[in-house]
């Protein structure tokens, strides 16, 4: 809502502003392609295809093993498929590995999080791309940043200074997706953020996600609670032994067609 | 507020029900201002907080009012924890406070459309248990929970009108959140639990009749006439989302046709932007409207030019001094109220006095909520209570 111009040390970050109205035309941010991938006997992913566009929420859903996860580490650099590519705005591109991924604007926060207990706030957002200044570390450069992250995705934590480790599961999310935020990314994929939160703490992790709508985004979140997914998705996939089985707009979709189609009821 | 007449007791007992009304009506206020809006004498005023205070009925704080400290009389906050939630189209909303009208703590859930009844109801309870647990308190602490839903409410707590809360209008929404909390759970519309907060500690707090409109998925209003939420026959006064504005329009979710909601409703605002935007969001319209989208701009002005057209008939039969607006779209700031205040000035009659005054909600998106919160405050007997 605050129309502050953000600025971090030297590099601007994102302008909170709405996103340019481009950025709605129909060129999808983020193609799968016809994406296979085989882990010795199992097939995790068969020719599997998918569109994100920016300011748009996808919810990713399926039965377990159904390929959610792969997908998301496709997508991530993570793995490499066996078959099919990728493409950003419309250009075939690989990327042999996270970094890649990175390079590409896409971001991902996998279900361990990977943040340190024992640091602090500030230092888990800046975890291992820390500011200097003059060969010191930027420490109030870095809380400025950091505050200004947790804000844009809406998120509260107590204090700064707090080590990791004493926050609520909600808030530990809040921090794993303010870390993404500092590569300016456009695509950025979340593997089940909500699994064992309770409800107050959901309803932090999908006001994140709207958030990262408004700020025009294209957003890739994996879940199972449909009800909470449905909340903030504007389309659901459904993958089902590794193959797309479905997808369903958000707001006008019934729960029991989506279940229909995860459970194999109902076939593509 | 009838008062007694009879024993010296009697009299004494009537005076401390008036001052903690009173208390409960205005949220909080000074001694002086108690004094003033009792029309008890100063020592009467003041023996009844005296023993008010020591009885943990209500508490006082030294503040200031025009630079003289003053004392400020709020009903007790160890009286006990008391909550307000909002069932809104996509959210759930949450606020737990005491009784001196502190906020503890608060979260809004983001909901699908077609929530069912039993997923909400259960999430309302679950929210409520783990925000009390937060703050390190007990359930038992809660006393009294008020819910504000989006469609008119009869007085046993009933929705009263068919097709505007699909799934959750056959459910007794009072009793099934009573039984898994609880505690006494009170049922009103939204629009007029918003309209109950902006009197109670808003906007409007300091006239007497005001119009509270709120323009979000729907369009709601709450007519306040002495201080007092005017509810209706079947607690539907104040709908004018469904004041018929367009005789050949679609046909509106509640069966009529061309309803206000059917033209300013947030499907209706973000249809004509879809092939531009098509995931735009009510809010996303708000915020590119106040970062200057031409487009944006025009679609809330062109619905507040229209509903401008309703509400002046309301301001017309009604005459109040002011109208409070909140939701979503007020959130535009004068790219919403400017075009309503022109079209208020060209439909109502005008007078000498000025025109009607067209302000903000002080409460914004929480104002519902807190209406909420306003209305357990008020149903709860804090006298027996303190005295067990």
């Amino acid at each position: 809502m605050t129309d502050t111009p953000m600025h971090a040390g030297t590099t601007a970050l994102h302008d909170l502003g709405p996103a340019p109205v481009a950025d709605d035309a129909r060129t999808p941010v983020l193609s799968v392609l016809g994406v296979s991938k085989r882990f010795g006997a199992v097939e995790a992913l068969v020719e599997c295809s998918l569109d994100l566009y920016a300011g748009e929420v996808v919810a990713l859903v399926g039965d377990n093993a159904a390929g959610k996860s792969t997908l998301a580490k496709v997508i991530a650099g993570v793995l490499q498929p066996d078959a099919g590519y990728l493409e950003i705005d419309g250009q075939p591109v690989s990327l042999p590995g996270p970094g890649a991924a990175r390079q590409h604007g896409i971001a991902a926060v996998f279900q361990d999080l990977g943040v340190c207990d024992n640091l602090d706030v500030t230092a888990n957002v800046f975890l291992g791309q820390e500011r200097t200044h003059r060969g010191l570390l930027d420490q109030g450069g870095m809380e400025r940043v950091s505050r200004e992250v947790l804000s844009m995705i809406g998120a509260n934590v107590p204090s700064l200074r707090t080590p990791v480790g004493r926050l609520s599961g909600g808030q530990r999310q809040g921090v794993a997706i303010a870390r993404t935020m500092l590569g300016e990314p456009r695509v950025v994929v979340l593997d089940e953020p909500m699994a064992s939160l309770g409800v107050v703490q959901t309803a932090e992790v999908l006001t994140h996600l709207d958030r990262l709508r408004s700020l025009g985004m294209a957003v890739l979140v994996i879940g199972h609670n449909l009800n909470d997914l449905r909340a903030v998705a504007d389309r659901i996939e459904v993958l089902r032994h590794g193959r797309n089985n479905g997808s369903f707009d958000g707001p006008t979709s019934r729960n029991d067609e989506i279940i229909g189609a995860i459970t194999g009821a109902w076939r593509q | 507020m009838s008062r007694t007449t009879g024993s010296q007791s009697s009299l004494r007992e009537a005076n401390r029900t008036l001052v903690i009304e009173t208390v409960k009506e205005f949220g909080g206020l000074t001694q002086v201002e108690l004094i003033d809006a009792t029309g008890l004498s100063a020592a009467t005023v003041s023996t009844i907080v005296k023993e008010l205070t020591s009885s943990g009925v209500v508490d006082t704080q030294p503040t200031s009012r025009s630079g003289r400290r003053a004392q400020m009389v709020t009903l007790s906050p160890q009286t006990g924890l008391v909550a307000g939630v909002h069932v809104a189209r996509r959210q759930i909303r949450v606020l737990l406070g005491d009784f001196s009208y502190t906020t503890l703590a608060s979260t809004s859930l983001p909901v699908p459309f077609d929530q069912p009844a039993d997923t909400g109801l259960d999430r309302i309870a679950l929210l409520l248990a783990e925000m009390i647990d937060g703050v390190g308190r007990s359930t038992s602490d809660l006393l009294a929970v008020g819910i504000a839903c989006p469609a008119p409410v009869d007085a046993t707590g009933m929705v009263s009108v068919r097709g505007l809360m699909p799934g959750w209008e056959d459910e007794q929404i009072g009793e099934l959140v009573a039984k898994r909390l609880g505690c006494a759970v009170h049922v009103d519309n939204d629009a007029n639990l918003g309209a109950l907060a902006e009197v109670t500690l808003g906007a409007s707090r300091e006239v007497a009749d005001s119009l509270w409109l709120t323009v979000s998925d729907g369009v709601g209003a709450g007519l306040v006439l002495g201080r007092r939420v005017h509810r209706g026959f079947a607690g539907a006064a104040g709908e004018i989302g469904h004041v018929q504005v367009d005789p050949t329009g679609s046909i509106c979710r509640c069966g009529n046709r061309g309803c206000l909601e059917t033209v300013v409703g947030a499907e209706a605002l973000l249809a004509p932007l879809r092939p531009l935007h098509p995931h735009l969001t009510l809010r996303d319209l708000v915020d590119r409207a106040v970062h200057g989208d031409a487009g944006c701009r025009r679609v809330i002005a062109d619905a507040a030019a229209t509903i401008g057209r309703v509400v002046g008939s309301v301001c017309q039969m009604v005459n109040p001094p002011m109208v409070v607006v909140g939701g979503p779209l007020a959130e535009s700031g004068e790219v919403f109220l400017e075009p309503l205040r022109a079209a208020l000035a060209q439909h109502t009659i005008r007078h000498l006095l000025g025109p009607v005054e067209v302000v903000p909600s002080r409460l914004g998106s929480t104002a519902e909520v807190t209406g909420a919160l306003v209305l357990a405050v008020q149903r709860t007997d804090v006298t027996h209570r303190s005295e067990t």
